[in-house]
C-alpha cells in the first residue's frame, strides 16, 4: 500500500549516486546565498543558485519616501560601492524634476564613482584572495582599499555609505588641496597594485586553478545577458561609460579593457586592469575639472515628479545598473525598480558550473562578481 | 614562464614586503585626522561643507524649534524626537529641541542640510559606543557639548610604502 501524498507534493527520485549539496546561506564561500549543488562523485551535475536572502524590500521603501529621503537607504545594497548605485537613481530623478547639474559636479561625481568602484573592487579581490587560500591577497586589497576611503571620506565625510550624491549635484564641495592629496595616493596605488601581478596573477598555483575553469563563450555571454566584467571577460567590448556615456565621461581619456578568454582567470583579470583605467579617469578628471563654480543646483522643497517616467543606467563595479523611477505628482515616486548586474550574473552559474569539479566552484562563482545583498536589493 | 620561477618571483615579492613600513593604523593610541571639525551646511547656497559626518552638535542660541530636522529624519532612520528643554529662549518659544537617538542614526547628515538656522552641525567625533541603549539616546543638553578629541594621524607616502603616521 502506496501512502497518499498531500496534492502538489513531489517526491524527489532518488539516485544512488548523485548527492546533493547545500552550500550556503551561511557557508562563508557564498555570501548570503545558497547553492544548492549536486555532485556525482568529485563533478558537479548541477547547480541551482538561491538568492533571497537577504532581501530588503528597496523598492517598495522607495515608494513611501520623498527623493531626498531616498538617498541612505537606496545606497544599503552595496555599500562599498554606494556612489555608483546612487549615481543612476540622481540622473533619473535629474531627468524627472528637470534639473540642470553644474559642470563641476558632473566631474565630482565621477571622480567620486571611480574611486568607489576601486574600493569595491579591492574588496571584491581581497574576498577572491581568500576564496583560492591566498591569504597574502587578502591582506593586501584590504589595506590598500584604505588609501580610497580615505579619499571618499575626505570628500564625503563618510567612509563608506557616504549619501554624497544626490539630485543635482553633489552635497559638498571637494576640501582643500583634494587635488593634491588624491593625485599623490592615486599615484602611489596605480605603482602598488602592479605588485599583485607576481603575487597573484603570475602566480602559477593561481593560474592552474582558474585558467581554463567556468568558461563563458562569447555567445553564451550574450544570450545568458550578462552584463559587466563577465561580459567583458568573454570578449563583448561593452562599457556604458564609452557606449552611453553619462554626465562627462565622454570627454574623458579611458579604454575599455577587453579579454577573449571568459574564464574565471579573465573574469578576475579584467576588475583589476579596471582599476588602472579608473585611476587614469580620476588623473584626468581633475585635470579637466573646472577649478571653482557651483556644485549642487537647489531644489525646491519636497520636489515632485510630473505624470512621468525615466531610465537612466550606469556602468557600476558590477556591470549595468540601471534604476526606472515612474512618478504621479507627488514628492514620492510611484515606483522605483533597481535592475542590477549581479542578478543578471548570477544566471549563468547553473551553466558555468556543470561538469566542474567542485573545488572550483568558489573560484567560479566569485569570479562572476557578484554581490548577494544587491541581487536580493 | 616556468612554474617553479613563477613560485619564487610571487615568493619574492612577499619577501620584498619584510622591509616596507607597516600600513596598519594602530586605532586606539593613533587616530586618523579628518578635515575641518565635520560636516556643515549653509543653507543660503544651499551647499555642504566638508568633513567627518560624526556625532551632531546643536547650538541652542540657534535652534527655533522649527522640528524639520525631525522631519527630515522621520523617512530615514526617525532618530531625532522633538524633547522640552528647561531654558526658555526669545527665538524658540516652544521650547522644544532635537534629541538625538544614535542607536537609530545612519549618519547620513541629511538632517544638517534640512535645519535652516545654522543651528546643526556633525562634528569629527565618531566614538560613541556604549554598555546601555539608552545612553545611546543624546538630548539637547549633550549634544550642545563640543567634543574633545584629538586627531592627527594621515596617510603618508614614502620610500618605503604607505604608512600611518
Ligand atoms: S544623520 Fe541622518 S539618520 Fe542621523 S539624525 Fe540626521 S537625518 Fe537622522
Ligand atoms: S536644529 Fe534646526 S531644523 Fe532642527 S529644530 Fe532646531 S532650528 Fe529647526
Amino acid at each position: 500500500m502506496t501512502t497518499q501524498l498531500p496534492p502538489g507534493i513531489q517526491l524527489e527520485t532518488v539516485d544512488d549516486r548523485i548527492m546533493t549539496l547545500n552550500v550556503g546561506p551561511q557557508h562563508p564561500g557564498s555570501g548570503h546565498m545558497r547553492l544548492i549543488i549536486k555532485v556525482d562523485g568529485d563533478y558537479i551535475v548541477s547547480c541551482d543558485p538561491d538568492p533571497g536572502y537577504v532581501h530588503r524590500g528597496e523598492e517598495k521603501m522607495a515608494e513611501y519616501r520623498n527623493y531626498i529621503q531616498n538617498i541612505p537607504h537606496l545606497e544599503r545594497p552595496v555599500i562599498h560601492d554606494s556612489c555608483n548605485i546612487l549615481y543612476p537613481y540622481c540622473l533619473a530623478v535629474e531627468d524627472l524634476l528637470g534639473i540642470e547639474v553644474p559642470e563641476r559636479a558632473k566631474y565630482i561625481r565621477v571622480i567620486a564613482s571611480e574611486l568607489n568602484r576601486c574600493v569595491y573592487t579591492l574588496y571584491w579581490l581581497a574576498i577572491y584572495g581568500i576564496f583560492l587560500g591566498h591569504s597574502t591577497m587578502f591582506m593586501w586589497p584590504a589595506g590598500d582599499r584604505e588609501l580610497f576611503i580615505d579619499l571618499l571620506e575626505a570628500m564625503s565625510g563618510a567612509r563608506v555609505t557616504h549619501a554624497y550624491l544626490v539630485p543635482g549635484g553633489v552635497r559638498n564641495d571637494l576640501p582643500a588641496n583634494f587635488e593634491e592629496r588624491c593625485l599623490r595616493q592615486v599615484d602611489y596605488f596605480e605603482k602598488r597594485i602592479k605588485e599583485y601581478q607576481a603575487i597573484f596573477y603570475q602566480n602559477p598555483v593561481l593560474r592552474q586553478r582558474t585558467e581554463g575553469t567556468g568558461i563563458l563563450s562569447r555567445m553564451d555571454a550574450i544570450r545568458l545577458g550578462t552584463t559587466g566584467s563577465v561580459l567583458r571577460a568573454s570578449g563583448v567590448d561593452f562599457d556604458l561609460r564609452k557606449k552611453e556615456p553619462y554626465d562627462v565621461y565622454e570627454n574623458l581619456d579611458f579604454e575599455t579593457q577587453v579579454l577573449k578568454e571568459g574564464d574565471s582567470y579573465a573574469r578576475s583579470l579584467i576588475p583589476y586592469l579596471e582599476m588602472f583605467e579608473s585611476c587614469r579617469i580620476i588623473k584626468d578628471a581633475l585635470r579637466k575639472m573646472p577649478k571653482s563654480g557651483s556644485v549642487r543646483t537647489k531644489l525646491k522643497p519636497n520636489p515632485k515628479g510630473g505624470n512621468d517616467e525615466a531610465y537612466r543606467r550606469v556602468e557600476s563595479g558590477r556591470g549595468s545598473l540601471g534604476f526606472h523611477i515612474i512618478s504621479n505628482n507627488r514628492p514620492e515616486p510611484y515606483r522605483v525598480k533597481i535592475s542590477v548586474g549581479s542578478f543578471r550574473n548570477l544566471i549563468c552559474i547553473p551553466y558555468l558550473l556543470k561538469g566542474e569539479k567542485l573545488g572550483n566552484m568558489p573560484s567560479v562563482y566569485w569570479s562572476l562578481n557578484y554581490w548577494p545583498v544587491e541581487a536580493d536589493r | 614562464m616556468s612554474t617553479a620561477g613563477g613560485i619564487i618571483r610571487a615568493l619574492n615579492s612577499g619577501v620584498k614586503h619584510l622591509a616596507v613600513k607597516r600600513f596598519t593604523l594602530r586605532y586606539p593610541e593613533q587616530k586618523l585626522k579628518f578635515v575641518g571639525d565635520g560636516f556643515q551646511f549653509d543653507p543660503q547656497t544651499g551647499v555642504g561643507i566638508a568633513g567627518l559626518k560624526g556625532r551632531h552638535i546643536l547650538f541652542h542660541d540657534k535652534c527655533t524649534g522649527c522640528q524639520l530636522c525631525s522631519v527630515a529624519c522621520e523617512g530615514i532612520a526617525e532618530a531625532i524626537g522633538m524633547v522640552k528643554v528647561k531654558e526658555t529662549w526669545k527665538h524658540n518659544k516652544k521650547a522644544i529641541m532635537p534629541q538625538i537617538d544614535y542607536g537609530k542614526c545612519v549618519f547620513c547628515g541629511l538632517c544638517v542640510d534640512a535645519c535652516p538656522f545654522y543651528a546643526l552641525y556633525m562634528t569629527n567625533d565618531y566614538e560613541l559606543s556604549s554598555f546601555t541603549k539608552s545612553a545611546l539616546i543624546y538630548t539637547p543638553g549633550q549634544l550642545a557639548v563640543k567634543p574633545n578629541i584629538s586627531q592627527d594621524v594621515e596617510i603618508k607616502i614614502g620610500k618605503r610604502g604607505a604608512t600611518h603616521g
